[in-house]
Order: structure tokens, then C-alpha cells, then sequence
């Protein structure tokens, strides 16, 4: 077990943020989260360069509410156009065209389809970055300096000293055994 | 994900023939050695070479020069007024809406690659769908330039907003003009956050991996502090999936939107209830030309033979084979339609196509969208870069010529002869689509070098050593929060 060697000496007293455990292949990092979860840690995250298939069953992660996001801001655009639509053409400057009835749903369609696309689109994304709490620039587990390779090959679980479980003896020794190449403290 | 296996022997490089399927393993998609650290490598030493080829440099000269030419055209037409281009009663759409809708047309291979065939679960989009996307985003740069001028007076632009203003003055939202300006300006906001979004882990890869203090800056603020999260993952991949399905629906609705410009009019040659899937067909057609020409020299410029194969292009050429088909047959039907009708105004706008003052165009594009795209029958021709890359190009000069010949030939012969008057663009007209073929390459070479190319993240997970199973079947509880 090597400790994190690039922490700023001086910070007075750092925090102990966790232990990052470096696994060497997809099959070992998918059964090291099964057993993890079943071992009740509760504040552990894995880290790969890809998405894994299976680790949100592996590691146990509900579904999001995405979708629902998703689907409240696409009605939000269709609704919008339907109503921004007469609001404009028929209460406040009220204009007939091509003999058309002020208030013609089938006519605002092709408007409210392509808004309700947009809002569904502008609400994913944006409940991506707020559910995934990004833009983050920092975060303990930078310092280290194996995880630059988590977005080159690397693949890490990092189990938090804040979980109840944790004890950086056996949380360690558990890594280990469960096929971490290596395993290294993090200070925040 | 791992039930297929996949023929992975390390002595396959790029010009390895991984076009057959055996029935019983899936070719590889790529090639070389395929780690996940090579792939990293491979796709970010484009990036972060210190020089780039020196036919990167030539295009770009060319390609910015044209930009210039594209801002003084554009200077010229608005201090001067619209009379500076050939648009003359009864042509007043000419070629600012033609380029239009041709660039419309041409972005919609990207969102076709990365959208519906996601859900379609086609592997072999990893290699090509980041750049596909990124034409999507130059070309509606692109596309959204030539109405913005075409006003006149781009100031009033915002006219068509319902901006509340003194004159009580509301937009018609029974105008296709106006569902027409919605659908591209969603199409450009959905495209380029499709792009970015699908983009941040592979910044995250290039800020990682950068040498200097700007690059680890820029690529980080770019980055948004991605670290890879299994919990980050699940959320990208539930967002790419959300995503993956409004683009579908949308690049289906953009080019039938823009085609309500035309079929919602009262105008023989245009009121035809074919024209959305007609726009549509056409417009993927034009776009898998473009991603085909596109790719065939970066694969070579760039040396990513072996992420972009020959499977790619095999595969690129009979998507444009099958879109080439649709058109032919969309072709033959309009002229059955106008036929059968009995219509003499729609017979005669028909033959006024082929038989017209325009009638070279005509027969240009019967050549080029439907004869050329059969070339691809042969396999020979979908990975022979010589054949391929004429024959992509001549489909682009077709859709091109047909966007031309629907507007020109529709306007032209108005319906009291009285009125007939032919069109003729301007130097101005060639030097200000000139100037968007520039502004597009400029673009995208400043995508190639200084953004990741190839969807890194994505390749790396249809590798084979990327599967893995999850041994439980206790049913899940919570972890994490």
C-alpha cells in the first residue's frame, strides 16, 4: 500500500478522503463492485475511461429521474408554441390568414413538435450536469496521480472514509483480496 | 453484450479486409493492437502533434482565404442591397435559399449516425459518429447563415421573434417561414449539445494527457471535471439515450419542416404531399455522401486506418446506396404523380425539369443521385478510396443541382408566360457559396486538429476486453447514494 505522494505539504493536516483501489480488468472491477455492495459500504464510486456494461446492476444504482426531466421539458415546448401561438395570433393582435380560424391547433404543430424537442433536450442536459453535480474542477481523488489514466485505461473504485463500513486497514485488505493491482490512500 | 464473439488477431492493420461476416463472429471494428490504451493514443496524437500534415495546413489556407471572401460577399450584398445577386422577379429565392437547404440536407448524416443508429445498437457508429455529428454542426453553421442574409436587412431578423414591439406586429405561426426558423434553430442547439455532451469524457482524456498549462486549462474547463463516475456514466449513457431518440425524431422533422417552405405553398412542382420524406430521404442522402467524402482522406491524412475501416466506408456506401434507391424511386414517383394527375400545369413543371431552359441540371441529377449511388453494388467500389470518393462527391454536385432545379424551375415559368423570366446567379451568388464550402472546412479542420476526432470513450466500450458479466442475482439493493 503506497500512500498519495503529491499532497501540498503546505496544507496543515489533510483529510482523509478514502482509498483508490486500481483494478487491471473489466471482469475483476465488476465482481470487486458486487462484492463491495454486498459487504454494505454505501459511499464508494467506480472510475473507468468507459462505461461499463452491467455496473449499475453490479454496483446496485437506481435509475434516474432523467427521463422524467426529459419528458416535463418536452411538454413544457409543446406547450409553449400551443399557447404562445394564440396568445399572439388571436388575443392580442388578432389576424386572420388565409381564412384560417384564429386559434388553429393543426397549424402549430410542426412549431410545437419542434419546441418540445428542444425543451426535452435542454432539460437532459441540464439535469445531467445538476444530478452529476458537474462542472467540477476539483476533486481529492486528482491528486492522485495513477487517476489521470481514468479516462486513458485505468480502472478504480474509490471507497470514501466517510462511508460507516470504512477502516483503511481491512477496507484495504478487502480491496486487495477482491484483485486490486494496488491500492493507495487519498487525502483531500 | 458478449454473447457474439469477436475475431480480434493482433496482425490486422488498416487495410485489412474486415468487410465479411462469417456468420459465426463479428469482424472486428478495430483494428492494429486493439488496447484500450492504443485507442487513446491513436486517436489523441492527431491533437497533440506539434505540427499538423502539411495538407492540413494547405486546406486551411484555402479554407480561411474563403471565409474572407465569404465576409466581403457578405459585406457587398448587405451595404449594397440584395440586387447584387441574380434573384430577380419571379426567382426571388435563388441561391441563398438553395444553399439552404442544401446545407440543411448535408448535416443530417451526422444526427442520422449518432442517433438512429444508437438505437439501433450499431457498433460500427463508434468510429465515424463524432465527426458525422460535427459536420451536423458546421453544416447548420452553414445553412443558418443563407436565410440570415437573404432578409436584406439582417437586423430585422429578430422580427421574426414574438418579441412584444411598439407596432403590436406578431409572427404568422401559421407561416412554414416561421416553422421553418424554429425547427433550424432547434436543430442547431440539439445538434451541438448532442456533440458536446457526448464529447466531455473524451476532453476529460485530452486534459489528462495535456503536457502544457493552457492545454490542461481549456480542455479542463471543457472537461467539466469529468472523472470517469460509474454513478457519472449511468446518467450520460441514460442522457445519450434520451438524446439519441428526440435527434431521431428531429432529423426526420427538420427537412420536412424546411420542405413545408415549398409544399404548403400553391405552386404546380411544389404542393406535392411527397415533399417531407422526399427533403428528408434526399437530405441523409447528401449527408452520407458528404461523412463518406470526409472520410476517406482523414482516415488517410490523419492515420486512422484502423479505427475508421473499411467496414466503415463499406458500411457508409450502401447506407448511401440504399438513400440513392429512395430518391430514384421518389423521382419516378413525382413524375407518375404529375402523369397521373391529369394536371396540366404539374405535367408541364415536370417537363419544364427535363425538357426546360434548365434541362442539363436536369438530367445532371438524374446521373448523379440515381445512376452513380449503384456503383456501390459493388464492393469493389465501397472500399476503393478511387471510386468511392468521385462517386460520394458527384452525389453532393446531384443533391446540390436538385435543391437548384426544385427552386429555379418551379419559380421560373410562372403562370402567365408574361411573367417567365430565367435565372442567373451572380459572381457574388458563386463567390458567397464558395465562401460557405470555406467556412465549413475551416471549421471542421479546426475540429480535426484541435478536438477529439473519434468518440475514444465509445470505441474503447465495443472492444472485446471491454464486456464483462456481473455474477448476482440477489436482487439489487442500494448503494452509493
Amino acid at each position: 500500500m503506497s500512500t498519495a505522494h503529491n499532497i501540498d505539504p503546505a496544507v496543515s493536516q489533510p483529510q482523509m478522503y478514502g482509498l483508490l483501489a486500481e483494478f487491471h480488468d473489466v471482469q475483476t472491477l465488476l465482481d470487486a463492485a458486487v462484492a463491495l455492495r454486498k459487504a454494505g459500504y454505501k459511499k464508494w464510486d467506480c472510475y473507468t475511461p468507459f462505461p461499463v456494461h452491467g455496473m449499475d446492476k453490479a454496483m446496485g444504482l437506481r435509475p434516474s429521474i432523467l427521463p422524467w426531466i426529459a419528458l416535463s421539458g418536452a411538454l413544457g415546448g409543446v406547450f409553449t408554441i400551443l399557447a404562445l401561438a394564440p396568445l399572439c395570433n388571436a388575443f392580442l393582435y388578432p389576424m386572420i390568414f388565409s381564412g384560417k380560424p384564429y386559434w388553429g391547433m393543426p397549424g402549430h404543430i410542426p412549431m410545437a413538435f419542434a419546441l418540445g424537442i428542444l425543451g426535452g433536450t435542454v432539460f437532459v442536459v441540464h439535469g445531467l450536469f445538476v444530478l452529476a453535480r458537474l462542472p467540477q474542477f476539483y476533486h481529492p481523488l486528482f491528486t492522485a496521480e495513477r487517476f489521470r489514466r481514468v479516462t486513458d485505461d485505468g480502472m478504480f473504485i474509490a471507497v470514501e472514509a466517510t462511508d460507516p463500513s470504512y477502516s483503511p486497514s481491512a477496507t484495504s485488505q478487502l480491496l486487495t483480496k477482491l484483485g486490486a493491482a494496488a491500492v493507495e490512500e487519498i487525502r483531500d | 453484450m458478449a454473447s457474439v464473439t469477436t475475431t480480434q488477431v493482433p496482425g490486422m492493420t488498416g487495410d485489412f479486409d474486415n468487410t465479411l461476416d462469417d456468420g459465426v463472429s463479428q469482424a472486428p471494428l478495430v483494428l492494429g493492437e486493439a488496447t484500450f490504451h492504443e485507442v487513446t493514443r491513436k486517436i489523441c496524437r492527431v491533437a497533440e502533434a506539434p505540427r499538423a500534415p502539411m495538407a492540413w495546413y494547405v486546406a486551411f489556407a484555402i479554407s480561411t482565404s474563403l471565409v474572407g471572401v465569404l465576409g466581403v460577399m457578405i459585406a457587398y450584398a448587405i451595404f449594397t442591397g440584395v440586387g447584387v445577386w441574380g434573384n430577380n422577379s419571379p426567382v426571388f429565392w435563388g441561391f441563398p435559399i438553395i444553399n439552404f437547404v442544401f446545407w440543411v440536407g448535408l448535416a443530417h448524416a451526422g444526427t442520422f449516425i449518432s442517433a438512429i443508429l444508437l438505437l439501433f445498437r450499431q457498433k460500427w457508429r463508434t468510429g465515424i459518429n463524432r465527426f458525422a455529428e460535427a459536420t451536423t454542426v458546421f453544416a447548420v453553421v452553414c445553412a443558418g447563415l443563407f436565410p440570415g442574409i437573404h432578409v436584406g436587412r439582417p437586423w430585422f431578423a429578430y422580427w421574426m421573434a414574438p418579441v412584444p414591439n411598439v407596432m403590436g406586429a406578431w409572427p404568422n405561426f401559421y407561416s412554414p417561414l416561421l416553422w421553418d426558423a424554429i425547427a433550424v434553430f432547434t436543430y442547431t442547439n440539439v445538434s451541438l449539445l448532442f456533440w458536446y455532451v457526448g464529447m466531455i469524457p473524451d476532453l476529460a482524456t485530452f486534459r489528462d494527457r495535456s503536457k502544457t498549462r493552457l492545454r490542461h486549462t481549456v480542455y479542463g474547463i471543457l472537461a467539466m471535471g469529468w472523472r470517469g463516475s460509474a454513478k457519472h456514466w449511468q446518467l450520460y449513457e441514460r442522457t445519450i439515450l434520451i438524446l439519441a431518440g428526440l435527434a431521431t425524431a428531429l432529423v426526420l422533422g427538420v427537412s420536412s419542416t424546411v420542405s413545408t417552405d415549398f409544399a404548403v405553398s400553391q405552386l404546380p412542382g411544389w404542393h406535392e404531399t411527397i415533399f417531407p420524406p422526399y427533403f428528408t430521404v434526399g437530405a441523409i442522402f447528401s449527408g452520407f455522401a458528404l461523412v463518406l467524402a470526409l472520410a476517406i482522406p482523414a482516415r488517410e491524412l490523419f492515420g486512422l486506418k484502423d479505427l475508421i475501416t473499411k467496414r466503415h466506408l463499406d458500411n457508409l456506401a450502401k447506407i448511401t446506396l440504399v438513400m440513392g434507391s429512395i430518391v430514384t424511386y421518389i423521382y419516378m414517383m413525382e413524375f407518375f404523380i404529375a402523369y397521373y394527375s391529369g394536371n396540366g400545369y404539374e405535367q408541364f413543371a415536370y417537363l419544364t425539369r427535363i425538357m426546360g431552359p434548365y434541362w442539363r441540371m436536369g438530367w445532371l441529377i438524374l446521373f448523379c443521385n440515381c445512376v452513380v449511388p449503384q456503383i456501390f453494388w459493388f464492393k469493389f467500389a465501397r472500399t476503393t478510396w478511387w471510386l468511392a470518393l468521385p462517386a460520394a462527391l458527384l452525389c453532393l454536385v446531384g443533391m446540390w443541382s436538385e435543391r437548384f432545379v426544385i427552386i429555379v424551375t418551379v419559380l421560373n415559368r410562372d403562370f402567365l408566360p408574361s411573367a417567365w423570366h430565367n435565372y442567373a446567379p451572380t459572381w457574388v451568388d458563386w463567390l458567397t457559396f464558395a465562401g460557405s464550402i470555406g467556412l465549413f472546412f475551416t471549421l471542421f479542420l479546426l475540429f480535426c486538429r484541435f478536438l477529439p476526432m473519434i468518440a475514444m470513450s465509445e470505441v474503447k466500450s465495443i472492444l472485446p476486453q471491454a464486456a464483462g458479466h456481473v455474477h448476482d442475482d440477489s436482487p439489487a439493493d442500494a448503494a452509493g447514494h
